[in-house]
């Protein structure tokens, strides 16, 4: 073991993370059909693009579970942040959140409520990133879960599952674009839970398609190409 | 504080009812706990006889038909839009679903949970209300309670303002004479009572010098003061005068005047130039004077019209009238009293009208009084349903003369004719676009002539005469000798109980147009046209409900009831098997009568075509509810007069 890497020892695993790991061991089975999954469809508002130096001003999510949107379990969370007030904020209206969550509680609840579902985000990349650099600090490595991002999904339905990538205009797959082709209403962008609704309700369309493309569980639906 | 979702849930679910009557916490309780589902073109949502669920549902966007299974086929029984509560059953008394829900375009549907909901039905009266009423979609698939209905929507009504002043139909059109007649103290009581019969006055101001006010005396002291105590009208008028007298200015307005009368019990009052009583004389305002400006009394615009011969007169008494009419209907009054009074303000200006071309025509023909006529209405006039000065429908008959005065005749009444339409049309009635008036040489015949129409209708019941008899059958002596009327009556009855199959054909006439479902893109309503998108009331709900309503009526040959609302009545009481759906039909009949007069008075038209965008979803829904017993109405005509054998 070098001495570096002993410096940038990994922070010990807290309790809470260990919990949720043991609750992540037994994998969702892929024969599991669409209407049995759980999904906590997320997203958030962060100071910046750079995952190393920005951090998350608001999380935003809602389950799916047999098809619906449960908006009893809709939350919308403001974390303490180095970054608050940073330059970002006043594009998302973010200034002055009046209570912030300490990183800790953050990241207990963030863990306490995506459980073993499966993550589903626009985008989702760029929030796992900034959201493991949070959940990091407290032991995780990485989130085990099972993860969907609409936008991939969205271009899989329309190109096919062998699409080039390279030729195909993502701006048109941008959430404003997909909503407005699959008759969403946006009201309430930029802020994380309005999006997070946006693209649930988006999630739930685009699982109507995949049925009709015979794509009918979990192994069909994470099938990478 | 709720999120941005549960909140983006809850604007959604308050723009419509029940949702829109909760309170902000109910209203966030109920948007937390929602489902939202995405169905496709295609799915069923619920089928029909499965166990209900725990929820029941909102539409949010998309195309939902509630159908039932019958052995025929489906049936659509209700379509579903946006904003659409349904499958309520769950809700009320978890039966299982009458109507199964078909996903017609891809549909996002909020699923409310009953546990959350039931709490709210039991707490708030509106929302109890709501349902009880049968607004939901599919809610009681065969016939609604209408009165519940119409209970609720004025219970929902918006609270449009206080009319508790609107009886004043215009504050400053309060006439005050400031023509005073007046006189000085020492004048005798004989001529002052002279100079007020002169002046047709009931009272005069007694005045010193620079004419200010010392007395008054009215009618009432002379009666009681002088007649009925023996005093001498040589006296001087000082000695029986009201003194001092309660003296207010003009610029006080209305209601302090008219408090200052009713505080003092005085029913006339002095109004002078500073408001005190040594200033001049400058108008006097009486009790009558504020009787007459309550322009919102029936009573006080048929006294209005009874004792006026101008017609400028009578168009403004009527046009105050259509005020009076706005209130009564947005004030839910009972149907009945509202059109009984609207027929009689109608009547007396038709009966005015005639004194009026009666007196004209007197010079030019002095034999022709004495020729018995009468002036019939026909149509919803005829029917006592007219609340809007909409097309006139009328007619004249006369008594049979012998050849010899014909011509004469002919051309009186036909000159009487037109002048009782050219009143009535100077007092803002439109002219009947078909013709069918007192004016039109056709509709202004002898007896015989009116007979040999009857019969020939009743015996040759062409499309065009089963037209005619949907609006002449319906007649109603105005004005006139009525006995006429009745012996024609007498004829009609005599010809159809000789040609039964007459009913047969007009049974069929009344099935032509078929209810409306509801109102979803253009499914009901006008395809082209001016009225292009419009709901057209009076031919799809209306006229087939008046059509029933005469046929049955006169299959029991029940004379002397021509109000279609009252014509259901008697038809209850006379087939106490149908009472239920009698009743039913007859209110439905009343609530279509003001949603068209209120639709009518808000665009300043006929209110024929309704705008169903512009409805309200409680509107829309008393109007769906409306059509329920047309359907059941045409298929009881159809069997019993056996219209299925009939048509081959």
């Amino acid at each position: 073991m070098s001495w570096w890497k002993f410096w940038k020892a990994k922070p010990a695993q807290r309790d809470f993370v260990s919990e949720f790991l043991r609750a992540n061991e037994e994998a969702i089975a892929g024969a599991r059909a669409l209407e049995q999954l759980r999904f906590t469809v997320l997203d958030t508002e962060t100071s910046g693009l750079d995952p190393r130096k920005d951090s998350i001003l608001s999380f935003g999510a809602v389950k799916v579970s047999g098809m619906k949107i449960q908006v009893s379990s809709a939350v919308e969370w403001y974390p303490e942040s180095p970054n608050n007030g940073g330059k970002t904020a006043p594009i998302h209206g973010l200034v002055g959140i009046p209570n912030p969550i300490a990183a800790e509680d953050f990241a207990k609840q963030v863990l306490a409520y995506v459980g073993n579902s499966i993550i589903v985000g626009h985008h989702i990349g760029f929030d796992l990133e900034i959201l493991g650099k949070q959940l990091g600090f407290f032991g995780l490595e990485r989130l085990p879960n099972p993860v969907l991002d609409t936008l991939s999904l969205a271009i899989r339905l329309e190109h096919g599952p062998h699409a080039d990538r390279s030729r195909i205009h993502l701006e048109s797959y941008s959430l404003d674009s997909l909503c407005a082709r699959y008759g969403i209403e946006t009201e309430d962008r930029h802020t994380a839970a309005g999006d997070a609704f946006l693209t649930a309700q988006l999630l739930l369309k685009l699982l109507k398609k995949c049925r009709q493309k015979g794509i009918l569980n979990l192994k069909d639906l994470l099938k990478n190409y | 504080m709720s999120n941005v979702i549960v909140r983006r849930v809850a604007e959604f679910l308050k723009r419509f009812p029940p949702f829109s009557f909760l309170s902000p916490a109910e209203l966030e309780g109920v948007a937390q706990s929602v489902e939202i589902q995405y169905l496709e073109k295609g799915e069923t949502l619920f089928r029909q006889g499965e166990a209900a669920r725990p929820h029941f549902f909102i539409l949010k966007e998309g195309t939902i038909h509630l159908v039932e299974d019958a052995a025929k086929g489906e049936e659509i029984r209700e379509v579903c839009d946006e904003g659409d509560v349904f499958g309520v059953l769950a809700l009320l008394g978890k039966r299982p679903y009458l109507l199964r829900s078909k996903i017609v375009e891809n549909s996002l549907v909020y699923a409310v949970p009953v546990e959350t909901f039931g709490k709210i039905l039991e707490e708030n009266s509106r929302v109890a209300l709501f349902f009880a009423a049968g607004f939901a979609a599919g809610q009681v698939v065969v016939r609604q309670d209408l009165s519940q209905g119409q209970k609720a929507r004025s219970a929902f009504k918006s609270a449009s303002g206080d009319h508790s002043l609107l009886i004043f139909s215009d504050q400053s059109q309060v006439k005050v004479s400031e023509k005073v007649l007046t006189c000085s103290p020492e004048t005798s009581i004989r001529e002052a009572a002279q100079l007020m019969t002169e002046a047709q006055v009931s009272s005069i101001v007694v005045c010193g010098q620079g004419n200010f006010p010392l007395g008054i005396v009215t009618d009432k002291d002379l009666r009681s003061k002088v007649l009925a105590s023996g005093v001498s009208t040589a006296r001087a008028v000082s000695e029986v005068m009201t003194s001092p007298v309660v003296t207010a200015k003009k610029q006080d307005g209305f209601s302090n005047i008219y408090l200052s009368m009713i505080r003092h019990r005085l029913h006339h009052l002095v109004l002078t130039e500073d408001g005190s009583a040594d200033s001049p004389v400058c108008g006097i305002i009486s009790d009558h004077d504020i009787f007459l400006s309550m322009g919102n009394s029936p009573a006080v615009l048929i006294h209005g019209l009874m004792n006026t011969l101008d017609v400028g007169d009578m168009r403004i008494i009527r046009d105050s009238a259509e005020q009076m009419l706005r209130y009564y209907l947005e004030n839910e009054i009972a149907m009945e009293f509202v059109a009984s009074v609207m027929t009689e303000i109608n009547d007396v200006i038709i009966s005015q009208a005639i004194v009026i071309a009666q007196t004209q025509l007197r010079p030019d023909f002095p034999d022709m009084d004495e020729i018995r006529f009468c002036f019939l209405s026909m149509g919803s006039e005829g029917r006592e349903e007219q609340l809007l000065r909409t097309d006139l429908d009328n007619a004249l008959l006369y008594q049979d003369v012998p050849p010899g005065r014909q011509s004469e005749a002919t051309e009186y009444f036909q000159k009487l004719g037109e002048l009782v339409i050219e009143v009535l049309l100077a007092c803002g009635f439109a002219p009947c676009p078909g013709k069918i008036m007192a004016s039109n040489a056709e509709w202004n015949q002898p007896l015989s002539v009116w007979k040999g129409y009857f019969s020939e209708w009743i015996l040759h019941p062409t499309p065009e005469a089963l037209m005619k008899v949907s609006i002449f059958f319906d007649y109603r002596a105005v004005a006139g000798a009525k006995s006429l009327a009745e012996e024609l009556t007498q004829h009609v009855y005599q010809e159809i109980a000789h040609k039964q199959i007459f009913l047969n054909f007009l049974a069929q006439n009344a099935l032509k147009n078929p209810p409306p479902l509801g109102f979803f893109k253009d499914f009901v309503v006008e395809k082209s046209g001016e009225n292009r998108d419009q709901f057209d009331i009076k031919s799809r709900a209306m006229l087939p409900l008046t059509d029933l309503a005469r046929l049955l009526v006169l299959s029991h040959q029940v004379v002397g009831i021509n109000n279609t609302f009252k014509r259901f009545e008697k038809l209850s009481e006379l087939e106490p098997g149908n009472a239920e759906l009698f009743s039913q039909a007859g209110t439905a009949y009343e609530i279509l009568m003001r949603m068209r007069a209120l639709e009518g008075l808000q665009h300043h038209s006929s209110g024929r075509y309704i705008h169903p965008k512009s409805l309200g979803k409680i509107q829309r829904q008393l109007l769906k509810n409306a059509f329920a017993p047309i359907s059941e109405l045409q298929e009881i005509v159809n069997i019993r007069f056996q219209l299925d054998y009939f048509r081959r």
